[in-house]
C-alpha cells in the first residue's frame, strides 16, 4: 500500500509498476533463499552434505533433456490443480474437495478410455479428456446443492467427498471394473486410442502439458479479462457488495465450483491417458492438496501457477533422485516447502521491500 | 455378502465400540470448540492429531511409559498451535488458510520425522511403544448390561466423556466462559469492558491444541499401538463437522461424535461379515454429509416455525 498522504498522481505508471512487480520478485527471492537455507541446515543436521544433495536434487530435476521433460510431466498435473485452486480461492469458494474431484475426474476419463472401442486418437483422446472434466465438475454438485440450498460449508462437505471418492473408485476397481490380469487394483488397460502422444522421445511428457499451459492462459483471461470472470472476482472479494451491485452470488458460486471440479479433473484425466494408462487405486500423491498449496503460493494468480507447479515439480522430481544419489531422504523438500508456505501466506516482507522499492524508484 | 443378520451386528460390542470410535472425534470437537467460541474456526484440527499421535508414539518410545507419550504429545501440540496461533493473531495471516498449510505440512513433517527420529517409513509398529491399559470400574463392571457398555475401556475415554462436561461448566458457568464467548461473539464490546480479545483467543487455539493432543495420543496409543501414514484418517475434519452441527455447543457437538463414532464403528462391524470394505468405509463421511444435511433441514424448520408464531401473534394483537 502506498502511504496515505501522497496522492497517487505523483508517482508515474511505469514507476508503480515496477515498484508492484519488483516487490513481487524480491519477496519470492528471500523467501526461496530462506526455504533453501532451512532445507540445508536440516539436511547438514542429520548429518549430510546439504551441497552434494542438492546438487543431486538438481541434476535429478534438470540433469538433462529426458529429466527436465519428466519434470514438466510431473508439474502437468499440479498446474491444472493450481489453477483449479485459484478459480476457487479467487470467488472465495474454498474448495478443499480437489483431490476427489481429481480421482472422479480420473476415473471417469479411464472408463472411457478402455470401455469405449474402434474411436481414432482426434475423437477418443477428446472424449476421455471431456469425460474427465465432466467428471471433476459433476462431483461438486452435492457441495453446490448443500451450500446454496442449506448453506452448509462447504469447507467441511468438499472434504468428505474427498474420502468417499477415492474410496468409491476404489470399490469400482476392486469390483465392477476389476482386470483380473493386473497385479496391482486397477482397472483394465485403455485403449490404445486413448493415449496422449508424447512430445519427446525416452520421457513421459505428453501433450498434456500443452493443454495445461493453455488452460492457465484461458484461465487468466477468463479470471481478469471476461465479465463472468470480474463477477467471480467481485463475490469473493465481498459477497454481499456484489450481490447488492447485481452480481448473481450464486451463480459465481456454481461457476467457480464446477469449473474448478473440472479442470482438476482434466488434471487427473491427463494423468491416466498420458502417464498410467489405466486407472490405479490411490495413484494421486496428494496432488489436490499440493494444488491448493500451489494456488497459494502463486497468491491465486493462474499463470503464477505455472512457476510455481515447476518449482514444486522439480522438488518431486529431483527429491526422488536426491534420496538414490546420497540417501538423503526425500521428505526433507517438505521442509523447503513448509518454510515456503510460511513466509508467503505472513507476506511479511512484502511491506518493507515495497516501501524501500518506492522510496528508491520516486 | 450372504447371512445378513442384524442380530449379530448390532451387539453389546458395537455401542462399546461407538464410544472408542468416538473418541478422538470427541477430544478435537471439544478442543476446536473452545476456539470457536472464542472466534477462530480452527481449521488444523487435523494436523494436531496427527502431530498428537506421533509424538505420543515418540514419548512413549523414549520414556517407556504412555504418560511420556501423552506428555510429548501435549508439548508438541502446543507449540503448534502456538505458531497457528502466532501466525493469525500477529501476523494477520488468514486463519483458514494457516490451517490448510498446517494439516499439509504436519502430513508431510510427521512422515519426514518418522524417518529421522524413528527409522522407519510409512508404519511404526515396535513392542518398543507402551500403551494404556483397559481400566476395569470396580462395582460397575459386574452389572450385566451397563457393565459391558461402560467398564473396560482405555483412560482416555472417560476422560474425553468427562472434557464435555467440563467444556459445558467453563463455558456457560464461569466468568471466564463468558468473557471467552463474549470474545468470539462481539470482540469490541468484549474489549471495551476490559477483556484482552487476543489473550482469550490465543487461550482457545490453545486449549484446542492440548485437547487434540489428548485425541491424538489415544489414536496411536489404545488398542493399536503404532503409528502410521494418514491414521486419523480425517479425524479432525469429522470434527470440524460436529462443531458445525452443535453450533461449538458442547452437548450438541457430542451427539454428533456419537454418531460419527457410530459409524466408525459399524464400518469395522460390517467389514467382518465380507461387505465390501471400499464401501463400508465410505460409511462415516456418509453419514457425515446425511448429519450436516439433516441438521440444517431441522434448523430451517425451526425458524419456519418460529416466523410462523411471531406472526400468528402479531396479528392477534392487532
Amino acid at each position: 500500500m502506498l502511504n496515505k498522504s501522497q496522492k497517487p498522481t505523483e508517482i508515474p505508471i511505469y514507476k508503480k509498476i515496477i515498484v508492484g512487480a519488483g516487490t513481487q520478485i524480491a519477496n519470492y527471492i528471500i523467501i526461496l533463499f530462506i526455504s533453501i537455507s532451512i532445507g540445508a541446515l536440516v539436511i547438514f543436521l542429520s548429518g549430510m552434505d546439504p551441497l552434494t544433495a542438492y546438487l543431486a536434487l538438481i541434476k535429478g530435476a534438470f540433469g538433462n533433456w529426458i529429466k527436465t521433460a519428466d519434470t514438466l510431466d510431473r508439474s502437468t498435473v499440479m498446474i491444472l490443480a493450481g489453477i483449479a485452486g485459484t478459480l476457487a480461492f479467487r470467488t472465495n469458494v474454498i474448495n478443499l474437495g480437489l483431490e476427489g474431484q481429481l480421482y472422479i475426474g480420473a476415473f471417469a476419463a479411464a472408463l472411457v478410455g478402455f470401455s469405449v472401442t474402434g474411436l481414432s486418437k482426434a475423437v477418443h483422446i477428446p472424449l476421455c479428456l471431456l469425460a474427465g472434466m465432466l467428471g471433476g465438475a459433476m462431483w461438486t454438485l452435492p457441495v453446490i446443492y448443500m451450500k446454496l440450498r442449506w448453506n452448509i460449508t462447504e469447507l467441511v462437505t468438499t472434504l468428505m467427498m474427498n474420502y468417499i471418492a477415492i474410496r468409491f473408485t476404489e470399490y469400482l476397481i476392486a469390483f465392477p471394473f476389476k482386470d483380473p490380469t493386473a497385479r496391482l487394483a486397477g482397472s483394465p488397460v485403455l485403449e490404445a486410442s486413448a493415449r496422449l502422444p508424447k512430445l519427446i522421445q525416452g520421457s513421459t511428457l505428453n501433450i498434456g502439458f500443452i493443454i495445461a499451459i493453455a488452460t492457465a492462459i484461458f484461465s487468466f483471461w477468463f479470471l481478469f479479462k471476461s465479465k463472468t470472470g470480474y463477477e467471480m472476482r467481485m463475490v469473493g472479494l465481498n459477497k454481499d457488495f456484489a450481490a447488492a451491485s447485481g452480481i448473481p452470488v450464486n451463480r459465481s458460486y456454481t461457476l467457480a465450483m464446477m469449473m474448478s471440479g473440472a479442470i482438476v479433473g482434466l488434471g487427473g484425466a491427463i494423468m491416466i491417458t498420458g502417464f498410467f494408462g489405466r486407472f490405479l487405486g490411490s495413484f494421486s500423491s496428494g496432488y489436490g492438496w499440493d494444488g491448493m498449496m500451489i494456488a497459494l503460493l502463486a497468491q491465486n494468480h493462474p499463470l503464477g501457477v505455472i512457476p510455481a507447479s515447476l518449482f514444486y515439480g522439480a522438488l518431486a522430481n529431483g527429491a526422488l533422485a536426491m534420496q538414490s544419489a546420497t540417501g538423503v531422504p526425500q521428505t526433507v523438500v517438505v521442509m523447503v516447502k513448509g518454510t515456503v508456505m510460511f513466509f508467503v501466506t505472513v507476506m511479511v516482507f512484502v511491506r518493507f521491500i515495497r516501501r524501500r522499492l518506492t522510496k528508491w524508484v520516486t | 455378502m450372504g447371512n445378513l443378520d442384524f442380530g449379530s451386528i448390532f451387539t453389546l460390542t458395537l455401542f462399546a465400540a461407538t464410544f472408542r470410535m468416538a473418541t478422538p472425534i470427541l477430544f478435537a470437537t471439544m478442543g476446536g470448540i473452545f476456539s470457536s467460541q472464542s472466534g477462530i474456526f480452527n481449521v488444523g484440527l487435523e494436523s494436531l492429531l496427527i502431530i498428537g499421535a506421533f509424538f505420543a508414539v515418540v514419548g512413549s518410545v523414549k520414556t517407556g511409559d504412555p504418560m511420556g507419550g501423552l506428555l510429548f504429545a501435549v508439548v508438541a501440540c502446543l507449540i503448534a498451535t502456538l505458531i497457528f496461533a502466532l501466525l493469525h493473531l500477529e501476523l494477520k495471516a488468514n486463519a483458514i488458510i494457516v490451517g490448510l498449510a498446517m494439516n499439509i505440512f504436519a502430513a508431510g513433517m510427521t512422515n519426514y520425522l518418522l524417518v529421522e527420529m524413528l527409522d522407519a517409513t510409512g508404519v511404526y509398529q515396535s513392542d518398543l511403544i507402551i500403551g494404556f491399559k483397559e481400566v476395569q470400574i470396580p462395582f460397575i463392571k459386574d452389572i450385566p448390561f451397563l457393565g459391558d457398555l461402560v467398564s473396560g475401556h482405555f483412560p482416555l475415554v472417560y476422560v474425553a466423556f468427562l472434557s464435555v462436561w467440563a467444556v459445558y461448566l467453563i463455558l456457560y458457568k464461569t466468568p471466564f466462559g463468558f468473557h471467552l464467548r463474549a470474545v468470539g461473539e462481539k470482540p469490541q464490546a468484549a474489549e471495551s469492558i476490559g477483556i484482552n480479545p487476543k489473550k482469550m483467543k490465543y487461550f482457545g487455539l490453545l486449549v484446542s491444541g492440548l485437547m487434540s493432543a489428548f485425541g491424538g495420543t489415544f489414536l496411536s496409543l489404545s488398542y493399536l499401538n503404532l503409528f502410521a501414514e494418514g491414521m486419523t484418517a480425517g479425524r479432525g475434519w469429522l470434527a470440524l463437522a460436529a462443531i458445525n452441527f452443535g453450533g461449538s455447543k458442547p452437548v450438541r457437538s457430542l451427539i454428533a461424535c456419537l454418531i460419527f463414532g457410530f459409524a466408525d464403528a459399524l464400518a469395522v462391524r460390517l467389514q467382518q461379515f465380507g461387505l465390501p470394505s471400499q464401501i463400508v468405509l465410505m460409511l462415516p463421511y456418509v453419514s457425515t454429509l446425511i448429519v450436516l444435511l439433516f441438521s440444517a433441514m431441522s434448523d430451517e424448520r425451526k425458524k419456519k416455525m418460529a416466523a410462523s408464531k411471531h406472526k400468528r401473534l402479531n396479528t392477534a394483537k392487532a
